[in-house]
Formats: C-alpha cells, sequence, structure tokens
C-alpha cells in the first residue's frame, strides 16, 4: 500500500482545462471520495492517477516515487468502472485472471488467487459464466474481483455502484468499505453522490471544474463547508443562501428584510475585522425552527419572515419550500404541525449552525480570515 | 384479440420485406434462372431467335469439363483462380486488419488522412486505376518498374513482369492490384468496429497491464470475431467473381491472357469476348462458379461458427 500526493497537476485537453493545478494527497489505507459534478474532472483525476493520461504539467508520487512518467502496467493500480468494463469474450474467470496472465503469473498461482478473490466477493458459483449472463450486482463484483487480484497499490473506483438500484447500492456500499479497511487499501472512489460519499469515505475532495474546492473529513464538509459551492453541492437539499446585510453598533448583526439575525462571537469578531457590508447567510435544511406563530419566538432569538410556498411531506418530516422576499429556501419541519402554502411562518436558524460567505469571492469567512 | 394483433404484425412484415424482396427477384432470382436455362442452350453469339428454344441437356457442362481435363488453357483459368483468390483474400483480409489496427494505435489527425490515402484505388474509376497499374507494370521501359529497376542496376534491360516472368509475374500483378482495391475494405470495416468499443475497455485492459500486442491479441481481435468473419466470407465471395481490374490488365496486353485469366473473367471472354461467343459454355461456367461459391460460403460460415452468432433480431415486432 503507499500514499498518493499529487503535485499542481494540470490535464488539458485542446482548450479545456479538465484538471488545473491539483494539489491533493491520499494517505496510505485512506478511503478518499472525490466528488464533484457532471464534467467537472473527475475520471480525467483518476486516469491520471492511473497512467492512461500523461499531466499537461505537475507530478504524481506513489509514496515518495515519482510515477508521472510510468505507463498504467508499472503502476500496479486497480480501477472500477461505472459500466463495469467485463471483457465480454471471456468467462468471468479468465475475466479476473486477465491481469494475472499478463504478468506471466503461473497457472497455479493465477487460479488459487482468483479463486481466492472469488471467495471474497461471493462470485465463486459465477465463474463459468460469460458476463452478459451476470446481473448489474455480479458484474460489479467481478469488475471488483478484477481489480483486487492483481492486490494493486491503490484502488481507484470510477462511480462504481451508479448503475445499481438503492438497494443493492447501499449493501455493496457496505461491503465495499469493509473490503477496503480489511485489506488495508488506498482508494480513491469517485461519486456524485454525496450520500455515497458522506457514508464511505475518510475524507472528501471536493472538485468542481477542474479546481479542487475542498479536502476534508465528511462532518468538516458538510458543517464548515469552504464555499458556497461546498456547502451548495453537498447536502440534500443543500444549503440555503441568504443576502444579507451587515449592521455594525455595539454588537454586530445581520439585517434580513426586516428582520435581524444576532450572530455568535466568532462571527462577531470575524466582521469586524473583514468589515463586510453585505454577506450571503447559509443555513442547511434542517438547521431551522420553523414557527407558525410569532408568540411561540423564543426571546432574545432571532427570526426571519417567510411565507410558505410548497409543503412536500417526506414521511419522517416535512420540507417546506419557503420564500424570503425574493430568496426561496428549503427546510425540514416535523411533520406534527399543520402547514399549507401561503402561511407566514418564522424561521428561527441555529445560532451554531448559520455559516457566512463573502458573496465576491463565495468563500466563507472562516476561511477567508485564516488565509 | 391476439390473433388480430398477431395478422397485423405479419401485414407489417410482408410490408418490409416487400421492396427486399422484388429487388431479389429482379436483379438475382431471374438472371440466376435465365442463366441456368441459358447453359442448358447451344446459345453463342446472341443468336436468340435461332437458340434460345432449342435444349441439349448437359452439353455445355460436359464440353466445360473435357475441356477443363483436357484443355491447357481452361485448366490453367482453374489454377489461376485458385492462387488468385486463395492469395488475394488472405491479403485482404490480413492487410485489412493490419491497416486497421495501424490506424487505430496512430493519431487520429494523422489516421484520417492515413485511411483516405488507403481508400483511393476504390474510389478512382476502374479505368483510370488499371492505366496507373499498367504504366507501373508496362513491359518497355516506359514501366515505372522497369525504369526504377534499371536505374537501380537490378536489371539490364526492360522485362515485361506480366508476360514473361511465369506464372508468378502476371498472378503477382493480379493479386497486387485488386489486392490494393480489397484491404480498404476490410480497413474500413474493421476500423469502424475497433472504434466502436468501448473506451473503457481498453482503458482496464491498459490497467491490468496489457501492452498494445497483448491488447490486440487478447482484446481487440476477439472482439472482431464477427467482423472477420464476414469480411473473410465477402471477400471470398466477391475475389471468386470479380473480373473488371483483370479484363482490362488482360486487355492491355500488361498481363498474359493464359496466366491471368481467371474463372470469371472466363465466363466474361467466353460469352462477350473476342471470337466466337458462346453463351452456352458461358453460362455453364458461370453456373458451377455459383455452385462452388455457394458451397465455398457455407463452409467459411460453419468453419467460424457464424450460426452461433446469429441472436435473435433485437428490434423485433
Ligand atoms: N479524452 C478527452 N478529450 C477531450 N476532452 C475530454 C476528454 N476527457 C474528458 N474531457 C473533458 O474534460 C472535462 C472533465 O471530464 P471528466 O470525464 O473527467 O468529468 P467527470 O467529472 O468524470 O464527469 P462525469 O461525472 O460526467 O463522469 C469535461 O469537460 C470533458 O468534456
Ligand atoms: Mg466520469
Amino acid at each position: 500500500m503507499v500514499s498518493v500526493r499529487l503535485e499542481k497537476v494540470t490535464k488539458k485537453f485542446g482548450k479545456v482545462v479538465a484538471v488545473n493545478n491539483v494539489d491533493l494527497e491520499i494517505e496510505e489505507g485512506e478511503f478518499m471520495a472525490l466528488l464533484g459534478p457532471s464534467g467537472s474532472g473527475k475520471s480525467t483525476l483518476l486516469y491520471l492517477i492511473a497512467g492512461i493520461y500523461k499531466p499537461t504539467s505537475g507530478k504524481i508520487f506513489f509514496d515518495d516515487h515519482d510515477v508521472t512518467n510510468l505507463p498504467p502496467r508499472e503502476r500496479n493500480v486497480g480501477l472500477v468502472f461505472q459500466n463495469y468494463a467485463l471483457y465480454p469474450h471471456m468467462k468471468v474467470y479468465d475475466n479476473i485472471a486477465f491481469p494475472l496472465k499478463i504478468k506471466k503469473v503461473p497457472k497455479e498461482e493465477i487460479r488459487r488467487k482468483v479463486f481466492e478473490v472469488a471467495k471474497l466477493l461471493r462470485i465463486e458459483h459465477l465463474l463459468d459464466r460469460y458476463p452478459g449472463q451476470l446481473s448489474g450486482g455480479q458484474q460489479q463484483r467481478v469488475a471488483i474481483a478484477r481489480a483486487l487480484v492483481k492486490e494493486p497499490q491503490v484502488l481507484l473506483l470510477d462511480e462504481p455502484l451508479s448503475n445499481l438500484d438503492a438497494l443493492l447500492r447501499v449493501s455493496v456500499r457496505s461491503e465495499l468499505k469493509r473490503l477496503q479497511k480489511n485489506l488495508g487499501i488506498t482508494a480513491i472512489y469517485v461519486t456524485h453522490d454525496q450520500a455515497e460519499a458522506m457514508a464511505l469515505a475518510d475524507r472528501i475532495a471536493i472538485i468542481n471544474e477542474g479546481v479542487i474546492q475542498q479536502v476534508d473529513l465528511p462532518e468538516v464538509v458538510y458543517n464548515r463547508p469552504k464555499n458556497m459551492f461546498v456547502g451548495g453541492f453537498i447536502g440534500n437539499p443543500p444549503m440555503n443562501f441568504v443576502e444579507a446585510g451587515v449592521e455594525y453598533n455595539e454588537t454586530v448583526k445581520l439585517i434580513v428584510g426586516e428582520d435581524s439575525v444576532w450572530l455568535p462571537q466568532e462571527y462577531i469578531e470575524i466582521l469586524r475585522k473583514l468589515k463586510l457590508q453585505k454577506v450571503v447567510l447559509g443555513f442547511r435544511p434542517e438547521d431551522v425552527l420553523v414557527l407558525k406563530d410569532e408568540s411561540q419566538v423564543e426571546p432574545g432569538s432571532s427570526v426571519i419572515r417567510g411565507e410558505i410556498f410548497t409543503v412536500e411531506p417526506m414521511g419522517r418530516e416535512v420540507l417546506l419550500t419557503i420564500m424570503i422576499g425574493e430568496t426561496m429556501v428549503k427546510v425540514y419541519a416535523p411533520p406534527t404541525q399543520y402547514y399549507s402554502m401561503g402561511d407566514k411562518v418564522f424561521l428561527q436558524i441555529n445560532p451554531a449552525k448559520l455559516r457566512l460567505f463573502d458573496p465576491d469571492t463565495t468563500i466563507a469567512l472562516e476561511y477567508l480570515v485564516k488565509t | 384479440m391476439k390473433r388480430n394483433v398477431f395478422s397485423t404484425n405479419k401485414v407489417q412484415l410482408l410490408i418490409f420485406l416487400l421492396p427486399a424482396f422484388l429487388i431479389v427477384l429482379l436483379f438475382y432470382i431471374i438472371p440466376i434462372i435465365i442463366t441456368v436455362y441459358v447453359s442448358f442452350t447451344p446459345m453463342r453469339n446472341w443468336n436468340i431467335d435461332k437458340y434460345f428454344n432449342v435444349i441439349v441437356g448437359l452439353q455445355n457442362y460436359n464440353r466445360l469439363f473435357s475441356l477443363i481435363t483436357r484443355d491447357p488453357v481452361a485448366r490453367q483459368v482453374v489454377v489461376n483462380t485458385i492462387v488468385f483468390v486463395a492469395i488475394t483474400l488472405v491479403i485482404n483480409v490480413l492487410g485489412g486488419l493490419g491497416l486497421a489496427l495501424a490506424n487505430f494505435f496512430i493519431d487520429e489527425r494523422v489516421s484520417t488522412g492515413f485511411r483516405t490515402l488507403w481508400l483511393l484505388p476504390r474510389m478512382t474509376p476502374i479505368a483510370v486505376y488499371g492505366l496507373l497499374w499498367y504504366y507501373f507494370f508496362h513491359g518497355s521501359n516506359i514501366g515505372m518498374l522497369n525504369s526504377i529497376a534499371m536505374s537501380l542496376g537490378l536489371i539490364k534491360k526492360p522485362i515485361a513482369w506480366g508476360q514473361e516472368v511465369i506464372p508468378w509475374g502476371p498472378w503477382s500483378i493480379i493479386i497486387i492490384v485488386n489486392g490494393f482495391v480489397g484491404v480498404s475494405f476490410g480497413m474500413v470495416i474493421f476500423y469502424s468496429a475497433l472504434k466502436s468499443i468501448p473506451r473503457e475497455l481498453i482503458i482496464a485492459a491498459r490497467v491490468d497491464g496489457a501492452s498494445n500486442w497483448k491488447l490486440t491479441t487478447n482484446i481487440l481481435i476477439p472482439l472482431l470475431r464477427w467482423h472477420l468473419l464476414f469480411v473473410t466470407t465477402w471477400q471470398l465471395l466477391s475475389l471468386l467473381t470479380t473480373y473488371a481490374h483483370t479484363f482490362l490488365l488482360v486487355e492491355w496486353g500488361v498481363v498474359s491472357r493464359t496466366y491471368g485469366q481467371t474463372w470469371a473473367l472466363y465466363v466474361f471472354n467466353t460469352a462477350f469476348g473476342r471470337g466466337e461467343q458462346d453463351q452456352g459454355l458461358a453460362a455453364a461456367a458461370a453456373v458451377i462458379l455459383v455452385i462452388f461459391g455457394a458451397i465455398l460460403g457455407w463452409i467459411t460460415v460453419r468453419a467460424l461458427g457464424f450460426n452461433k452468432m446469429i441472436t435473435k433480431p433485437k428490434g423485433d415486432i
């Protein structure tokens, strides 16, 4: 097992910059999720690590070994694709054995290893079939087996579960995590499903338009997004953003429409330093209390007035879309209350959970003062 | 209800099949029937009034058989055909495969030009293309091959390659000329098949450690199986029946008539050539050629396991 380090890696396809000046380190045995929207450069980044593409500039290291110019076959990585990419003319056994055959491993050893990995993935009974005779989930296991059989230093997975149905996805997902931890493999897992990333990964790297936005623990990415993109990408529904003015007096508070929002001490200090006149207030749908009556508002807490636009019952909770002035936000409310369209409501945001962003750079204020 | 649906399906099926059926009938079945019929008449010099209604039984077939067994020229036709078809077929299939693979591994921008170059022989009118080779193999010192060989000092005086260097001179010429036309067919089919292989499959093989050679032998060629079979069968049948290029080369004297004449050309010459035209004999020869073609085609399909590849129609109604 190795650590993987990318140093200022850029990959251009003609004019398209698919990966832009990426610095990224994946530790030995770590499970890193690479999360980003379609076309953000996730696959390109994986292929760069696998050696399919050469970076336009920058360097890639496995441990301290510079692999930038090594072809794929000298890197010993395993790669699993979204569409499995099994060789259709080979039986499952030969598919799994293929990387070993290429390496001219003795026949007996190939046999032993194929059976071993097939057992690990519970596909022993499928070895004699062609890929076309397998279900999606079975094909996926074969693809993972083929990637694991050569005992790769790094396992790269490119949206491996997105062709499976929701139930199967959850079970294969936990299986995958168990496998990765048991084998202690360094793994990079590409997905655009943020729930999957949160569930699987030790750390999450978020990429947009070829640029890494944030690399952090799942809860940090979720609770302290570095910028509005990350906040707006992670979470379902994502973080809400409302523009607010800032009023500096004996204390510092936000002005949203006619309402004032009190800030925690941390943000008061930051704002005094930065002296911004406008900020973007961000909060998650679940960090809000929806009150129907002003009398319910606890004294000393701040609320923002809004009007219910739509009501979507989700079972465990109700998803409300609320207009604050011209801005639409989504919040969760307990299903015990009855809500209907047009109701005037008061939103009480948990002050510990609210986030502030600089409207010009979209960067979270706490990260602005750090740098 | 069910039966109703079924019968509309049948009507639809007929409507779909009708145009193809008419074309086959008009251009294939009717000519075959006429040819077979003519092979039983003593038709000569296109004297339809005199001979069309005369039936002579297997006389033409007997004549053909005794010609092949006794006449050295006719026997040579058989040898020429076997050598020509066998070698050109191998060149066309393997050459086409080689070119397609070369195209696949080189840069797209370069390969487009490269492929167009190889398509030229097919795009050029037969007479023009034939003329190029006429000047190339010409027996005097205006022949390009002669002037090159002479300026390199390989030969002292010009050689009529297609007339003097027997039999491999004329054979080589007809094989080369037809081969250049034929490879582009395989190349186009194989190249487009290679292009349609999912990119991930190639990437997977690379990550699994495959070199270009291993990728070719273990992944690409097995995935081209169907196309290989198709091109082989198709080329076999078209080589058996092709004669246009060879006809010109023989007429222009680049290639010896005895060693350049294949069966298909023999049929043509017998029916339409100089001197007495013997359509009855030609028709008999044509019928034999079709029967041979059908048998050989069937054998190839069998040998390469085509029936295993036939799947149920995917767009069925
Ligand atoms: N071989 C290529 N040639 C040209 N452009 C490419 C190539 N591969 C990727 N790109 C471009 O680079 C950008 C990043 O593509 P990439 O496939 O890495 O995205 P992705 O994040 O994997 O997207 P998805 O989630 O849809 O798979 C896209 O704009 C894409 O069009
Ligand atoms: Mg991708």
